[in-house]
């Protein structure tokens, strides 16, 4: 009985070193299963995974409107204060006063890019761009302004 | 016909030609310490190389590719880093045996290449006990490491030190038992005996599986003794950040590094000429015009191509299987590999006094 | 003087510098490393002697074996990185005494026979007739000498077996107090998920 449990011992031991070997093996002689990037060289076709997050961007359509409505659930949902938005009352034709953005400052140096923002945002107005080139000389230039100058919320987005 | 024995021989009878005979000796000898130390750097260079590179196709990645092209001459850039770095002691440590410590590794790897025959005629030293030699010096190499680990006035290196000496004491005796497998079969110590009883196949294929269990159990006795992953916990670097080389650094650090990989070399070149012939080319017995074939390949390619072979395979097992625990590593020694390599010994002494081997 | 003579003394000088550092120098670890080195001094001198099977079994024995479990238990030893304080007055005088009494009897023996050369030589021997000779019954085999030292060596194994081994009893507690330490650990991590 002990002997029969120590030869299965050893068996299934060598069987499962097997199967690893298999598997690296596998990858070693299938050199087109390198998923290694050339960064520099292949940036102009650069080949980026659908989950890759790179930076909060508002998205503008051609008219230069949006769709954030200025409800601050983002920079409520937002874990580490990296958005921070200003509102304003817009007066609509019929003289009521209506809140909408004016700023909505966004702090890349700050963002961790966990998504939650665009999860909270109940008119999609924010995404993720893959934009991942984000160095520069002088940080406060990370502080990032997402509505474009003079752009308004779109028609029909409450 | 391409033959490095042929080569020294003529570089032997101009020696002795042209100077005499005490002053040939010693230009003999200074020749041979020459191509060894160049053996050694070569060696270190490729096998680092050739690491990384394995290492990073089998984890789906390039591996070095900037310094030259394919990043051929990365490890020519790190030992150039290594070289000008600053050697550092610690404050506390025993300084003579600090520095002693990685001399002596070394010292140790450059006396296991006397007996390895690199070709045919090609060899430093046939001395009469080869294998028995190899496995006397090699057990001198525990001490570099025990000395380097407590002179280094550090619990991570001393921790490392105690561990790496537990694991190679228990490994050198089922490493000891496959190597005597051989030896039984061959009748000889010496290596060049152990070769030319390969002249009609190699023993791998003529001992049938005994020898091959004595082969598995000569490979990861290997692994184990040569301190790699996954027998790696003397320098386990989640645990102790480095083991016994964590104070060491530039030179002496590059030194440790170099007597690694030459060891591996070495244990691998003796994996290969006791169970796959050394230089001896693919005979198959009674095939005479399959054998001529065979003898147009050099034998030093016969030999570099086997040892690195058996390289490849212990890196492929240093990049698949994680690292065993202090307990799991002396129970697979003490309750497997040390039974069954005894009762495989039996066997071959079976089969040896039996004359059932090919 | 040839150079195989040059070869002895070298090899002599540094045995005896490194046998007299071994007991002299003050530090344990370092105690260790020069016996080491004169064990490893006394296997070149056996190379020398083209003694190769000896030298080797010199290495194995004294140099892998002895020398790694005496390093094991400094190791293994409180303050052994401490310097220690040198011997006393009297310990001095008298291995400087037995020191002396070893040297004269030597130098006695020595006058006495001196040195003889004998004819051919005697150390040309293979490691299989060294072989023969343990297992031989004939005339100056050592097959009992052989026998009586395996015996001797089973019993130091059984030995340690016997004082490695947990009696039946500590056993069984040994398990108690661990499942006991088990529940316990299950009984504080599940108040640290209640908290």
């Amino acid at each position: 009985m002990f002997l029969k449990d120590y030869i299965t011992d050893v068996y299934k031991a060598v069987r499962s070193l097997l199967t690893g070997m298999k598997k690296t093996g596998y990858y070693f002689v299938h050199p087109s299963e390198i998923i290694t990037q050339q960064y520099p060289e292949n940036r102009h076709d650069l080949n980026l995974p659908e989950r890759f997050r790179g930076e909060v961007v508002m998205s503008h359509d051609e008219n230069n409107e949006h769709a954030c409505t200025g409800c601050t659930a983002c920079e409520l949902a937002c874990p580490n204060g990296t958005i921070k938005i200003i509102t304003k009352f817009d007066i609509t034709p019929e003289g009521k006063k209506k809140k909408a953005i004016d700023t909505f400052i966004y702090h890349l140096e700050l963002c961790t890019m966990c998504n939650l923002c665009v999860q909270a945002c109940p008119t999609d107005a924010i995404k993720m761009s893959q934009k991942f080139e984000h160095s520069v000389y002088d940080r406060s230039r990370l502080t990032k302004k997402l509505n474009q100058p003079g752009s308004k919320i779109r028609e029909g987005v409450e | 016909m391409f033959s490095l024995a042929h080569i020294t021989q003529i570089i032997h009878d101009w020696l002795y030609s042209s100077f005499d005979p005490t002053l040939a000796l010693i230009i003999e000898c200074a020749i041979v310490i020459l191509v060894a130390i160049g053996i050694f750097a070569v060696l270190g260079l490729v096998l680092v190389l050739m690491e990384r590179k394995v290492a990073a196709h089998i984890q789906i990645r390039l591996g070095p590719n900037r310094v030259g092209p394919g990043g051929m001459f990365q490890t020519v850039a790190d030992t150039l880093k290594l070289i000008m770095k600053e050697g550092l002691t610690p404050d506390l440590a025993d300084k003579f045996l600090f520095n002693l410590a990685p001399f002596l590794v070394m010292i140790v790897a450059m006396l296991l290449l006397a007996p390895i025959a690199f070709a045919k005629g090609v060899q430093i030293w046939d001395i009469n006990i080869g294998v028995l030699y190899i496995s006397a010096v090699s057990s001198l190499s525990v001490i570099g490491i025990l000395m380097a680990g407590w002179a280094s006035n550090n619990k991570y290196s001393l921790l490392g030190a105690m561990r790496s000496g537990a694991q190679i004491v228990s490994y050198e005796l089922s490493a000891g038992f496959s190597i005597l497998t051989i030896v039984v079969l061959t009748g000889s110590l010496r290596l060049s005996d152990i070769i030319a009883s390969q002249e009609n196949g190699w023993w791998i294929f003529k001992g049938h599986i005994p020898v091959i269990i004595a082969f598995i159990l000569f490979i990861i006795a290997a692994t184990a003794e040569t301190n790699r992953a996954p027998f790696d916990l003397a320098e386990a670097e989640s645990e102790l950040t480095a083991g016994f080389h964590t104070e060491y650094s530039g030179m002496r650090f590059a030194l440790f590094f170099l007597a690694e990989y030459i060891n591996i070399f070495i244990v691998c070149a003796i994996g290969a000429t006791l169970f796959l012939g050394g230089w001896m080319p693919l005979h198959i017995g009674g095939w005479e015009g399959f054998n001529h074939l065979m003898d147009y390949i050099p034998s030093s390619f016969w030999f570099i191509g086997k040892t690195f072979f058996l390289i490849f395979l212990i890196m492929w097992f240093r990049w698949t299987f994680p690292r065993l625990r202090v307990d799991q590593l002396l129970n697979l020694e003490w309750k497997y590999l040390l039974p069954i390599s005894l009762i495989n010994l039996l066997l071959v002494t079976v089969i040896a006094i039996m004359g059932w081997y090919f | 003087m040839n150079a195989h003579a040059i070869i002895f003394y070298l090899i002599s000088a540094f045995l005896l510098g490194t046998g007299i550092l071994s007991v002299t120098t003050k530090k344990i670890f370092r105690s260790a490393i020069w016996l080491l080195f004169s064990l490893v001094g006394i296997a070149s001198l056996y190379f020398w002697m083209e003694v190769e099977f000896v030298a080797a079994v010199q290495i194995i024995v004294y140099v892998g074996g002895i020398v790694i479990l005496i390093i094991f238990s400094i190791f293994l030893t409180q303050q052994s990185g401490k310097e220690m304080p040198g011997p006393g007055l009297l310990r001095t005088v008298f291995s400087l005494l037995a020191v002396l009494f070893g040297a004269g009897f030597c130098c006695m023996l020595i006058n006495e026979y001196g040195f003889t050369q004998l004819p051919g030589n005697q150390f040309s021997v293979a490691v299989a007739d060294i072989g023969t000779q343990m297992l031989s019954t004939a005339e100056h085999g050592f097959v009992l000498p052989f026998e009586v030292v395996s015996m001797l060596l089973l019993g130091a194994m059984i030995g340690c077996i016997v004082i490695a081994m947990k009696s039946k009893e500590a056993k069984n507690k040994g398990v108690l107090e661990n499942e006991q330490e088990a529940v316990g650990t299950v009984i504080s991590s599940q108040q640290n998920n209640t908290l």
